[in-house]
């Protein structure tokens, strides 16, 4: 292996990349240190993903360098990235459900050289892998029976089971709790310590001061500057990622909460998870928010009460009249909205166009008799939308897929206000989510509450729902375990609550 | 619409990028230009006719295959159907009377296919395997109950179905005229009706669906049973134009049914398909097989043809999704 004297690991150049007549990429520098953490931040549509593409091999460079331990490189696809060192967990998982964790860790090994595969070496080589990452995760089970969460650490750990050089990772705790993302960074340390060069993309700001050594920020293309982390501050990264000062993240409310319940849940006991006794209520106008760890049931209960799932007992009232939602098809029936969590997999139809969409819950309202549809009703409900959540599209009949994750998140915010939903459960409002569009979903959500629905928020971004809801229920192992009132809230409370424990008393 | 027909044109590569959108009515056209410069019995109206007689049985089951494919089905059942209903409404035509056999014959075609519906809707059977099941079941049912031979239409009633099938309103045969019907009707279910998005937003995310409150297992459901309504409308024709129902008719139908709505640039995860292009899909289908007939290519190397006409659209399909 050829070593320089040079202090980067990593060098790119003058990076230019365009598609078709779109320039995505305009002279973009990145230098990476070996054993730092390295922060690559910018709005959704910056071109970070497009750099890591080009690093990884998916893309190929118009212009510019790629220099890795001295020697330049122009890997072709990711086959040769893997060979040359460079391993990428992209945001969008890659695994194959129906293999086990153990196969997917070594997929890209599989095709090699030996003609039978020794399955007991690979998946003790796989389960000693994970473990040294400190995740409980059976190596032999199947993939599509892991949580997302283990289906991240999959990724995470078949990302490290190559002589890796340099590690990117895309997002990699949107979907992990505080605990799992301390463990994740623990690793990260770990690896750092160990020489390799980490690229770490996130939305969390937060995050980034907590691991990064040193960052680069891209906006519209263009890197806007490169420093070490200790010489910055969240406001300066900020600035640089989207050219103005910003001032208020959350909003500041000035809702008027209702004294009577527009929705209430009593001992609501599900058949098939482990959500128990949960029991709540949510005023019209009120930002409720839901917060726990990945897998004490804050998501099965938002399902439990939407009918996704089974109940074996419990009461639900809106708008003091008791109410049954054996299915979805009764909990829409009875305006009951719910945004899911994982927005590609069931919020979206990401081939159908945004009309389409929006209009799927909605044919009670614009269509007639027999089914047939009034088209300019429609079009007036879903242009009027598009207009008042400010979806950036040039027409409603754009597919969804086309858009950015911000405007998807919008879309299937949409669908829910199109039939005036009295309360709706949102599941992870900004995941994926640049800053940009976060603000404008925050501002979405008091909107929303402003009219008099009752707005459920289940979030494991602990700024986010601080920032949002006006009262916290906390989860621990299937029911709730605290309330925290605003003056309550901190980190801290919401975690105590999250691992079972009490507050702290304080006078 | 993001952009007219005018401006996709006139942007670079617009010309090409538009025949590989419109790929199938580019084969259609491009089939028709070549069979009449190859045969000039091609064009007469006798053949026009034939033609369109030959593909009516087989539309109009594609329609209801689309139907289901929308859903991200498959109804592998229709062939065998197309038999049991043919042999079912020769039986009712020779004792009851004529509007009482067509209805009972379509509401029996509704009810066989509610079995497929029932089935993959609320069993959750894969729907390959359920109707794969109902397709011997329905063949040997239609061996039963003809005991094997064809069954004769013997009434007035019968007679006139046979002189309905076999004739044209104003140059166009009688039953061209019930597959374009259904066709349209297809055509404003899908655009204009809630039933139509329903089911293309079911095959496009069954779980998004579900949690936007669709009845997703109700309209999986009537997909398959309308998909059996059309192949006894379809018996019906086919029988009518022979005079006769045979257990024998609709031998690999829904393969060529199949086959139809794919190169119509339908998808099979679900989700993507139009009627009018279905409509293409079954005339090219059949245009294939006219033109090898008329330059007396015997049916072996049809089958050949055949199948690579299939390759060919896919690959132009994948040109348009890139």
């Amino acid at each position: 292996m050829h070593n320089s004297d040079n202090e980067y690991r990593l060098e790119m150049t003058g990076i230019s990349k365009s598609f078709g007549v779109v320039s995505v990429l305009e002279n973009v520098n990145l230098r990476v240190k070996p054993g730092e953490i390295h922060a690559l931040l910018g709005e959704n549509g910056a071109g970070k993903s497009t750099l890591v593409k080009i690093l990884s091999g998916v893309h190929q460079k118009d212009s510019g360098k790629v220099i890795l331990d001295g020697e330049e490189i122009s890997p072709k696809n990711t086959h040769d990235g893997q060979v040359l060192g460079i391993s990428v967990v992209y945001q969008e998982l890659s695994l194959v459900n129906d293999l086990s964790v153990a196969e997917n860790i070594y997929l890209h090994k599989l095709g090699a050289s030996k003609f039978w595969m020794n399955w007991k070496q690979i998946t003790k080589d796989a389960q000693e892998l994970i473990d040294s990452l400190g995740f409980d995760i059976d190596a032999s089970a199947t993939v599509r029976n892991l949580s997302i969460v283990q289906k991240q650490v999959v990724e995470i750990a078949k990302a490290l089971s190559e002589d890796t050089k340099v590690l990117v990772l895309d997002e990699p705790t949107t979907v992990f709790d505080p605990t799992d993302t301390k463990k994740l960074f623990d690793n990260l340390f770990k690896l750092r310590d160990k020489g390799i060069s980490i690229i770490y993309i996130s939305h969390h700001l937060d995050e980034i001061f907590k691991i990064a050594d040193s960052v680069t920020v891209l906006r519209d293309g263009v890197d806007t500057g490169s420093m070490a982390v200790k010489d910055t501050n969240t406001d300066g990264v900020i600035r640089l990622m989207i050219g103005r000062e910003l001032k208020d993240l959350y909003p500041t409310r000035d809702v008027k909460i209702g004294d009577v319940p527009v929705f209430e849940v009593k001992n609501l006991t599900a058949k098939d998870t482990l959500v128990h006794d949960v029991s709540f209520s949510v005023r019209p106008g009120e930002v409720l928010g839901i917060a726990g760890l990945g897998g004490s049931g804050r998501t099965e209960t938002a399902k439990l009460i939407f009918g996704a799932h089974k109940k074996k007992s419990g009461t639900l009232i809106l708008n003091g009249k008791e109410i049954k939602t054996n299915s979805p098809v009764c909990a829409v029936g009875h305006q009951i909205g719910f945004v899911s969590e994982d927005r590609k997999e069931d919020g979206v139809f990401l081939p159908l166009s945004i009309r389409r969409n929006i209009s799927v819950t909605n044919f009670a309202g614009i269509s007639g008799k027999l089914g047939f549809i009034n088209v300019d009703d429609e079009y007036k409900n879903v242009l009027g939308l598009i207009e008042k959540l400010n979806i950036k599209t040039p027409s409603s009949e754009v597919d969804v897929k086309n858009l950015s994750g911000g405007n998807q998140q919008k879309v299937a915010l949409a669908k829910w206000l199109s039939i005036d939903s009295k309360v709706i459960f949102i599941d992870e409002p900004t995941r994926g989510v640049d800053v940009g569009a976060k603000i404008e979903i925050y501002n979405l959500i008091n909107e929303v509450a402003k009219k008099g629905v009752g707005v459920v928020v289940i979030s494991s971004d602990m700024p986010e729902i601080m920032g949002i809801a006006d009262r916290i229920l906390v989860m621990h192992e299937g029911t709730f375990y605290g309330e925290l009132t605003k003056e309550e809230f901190s980190e801290e409370n919401i975690l105590r609550y999250s691992i079972g424990e009490k507050l702290k008393q304080v006078v | 619409m993001a952009l007219t027909i005018k401006q996709q044109l006139s942007s670079p590569g617009g010309i090409l990028k538009f025949l590989v959108k419109h790929n199938t009515i580019f084969i259609f056209i491009l089939l028709v230009v070549f069979s009449a410069l190859i045969s000039d019995v091609f064009f007469t109206s006798t053949n026009l006719s034939n033609l369109l007689k030959q593909v009516s049985g087989i539309g109009i089951i594609s329609i209801g295959m689309l139907l289901v494919i929308l859903t991200g089905g498959i109804d592998l059942s229709v062939g065998s159907m197309v038999a049991l209903l043919a042999v079912t409404f020769a039986i009712l035509v020779n004792i009851v009377v004529l509007p009482l056999a067509i209805v009972l014959t379509i509401v029996i075609g509704f009810a066989l296919g509610s079995i497929a519906g029932y089935l993959v809707a609320f069993q959750k059977m894969a729907p390959f395997v359920a109707t794969l099941a109902l397709m011997t079941i329905a063949r040997g049912l239609g061996f039963i109950y003809s005991k094997g031979s064809p069954i004769t239409f013997k009434t007035p009633g019968g007679e006139f179905m046979s002189n309905f099938a076999n004739n044209s309103t104003l140059g166009i045969p009688n039953i061209a005229i019930v597959f374009f019907l259904i066709v349209i009707l297809a055509m404003v279910m899908l655009r204009y009706n809630v039933f139509g998005r329903l089911i293309i937003a079911i095959g496009s995310n069954e779980e998004a669906s579900r949690l936007s409150g669709i009845k997703v297992n109700k309209y999986k459901f009537l997909v398959y049973a309308i998909s059996g309504a059309l192949a006894a409308t379809a018996a019906v024709i086919v029988a009518s134009r022979t005079n006769l129902g045979s257990p024998n008719m609709g031998m690999a139908w829904e393969l060529d049914a199949i086959a139809a709505v794919v190169i119509g640039g339908a998808s099979l995860n679900g989700g993507k398909g139009t009627a009018i292009n279905t409509l293409m899909g079954v005339l090219i289908l059949g245009l294939i097989g006219n033109i090898l007939n008329l330059l007396n290519v015997p049916s072996y190397p049809q089958q050949v043809v055949k199948g690579a006409i299939i390759i060919f659209a896919v690959l132009l399909q994948r040109f348009d999704s890139k």
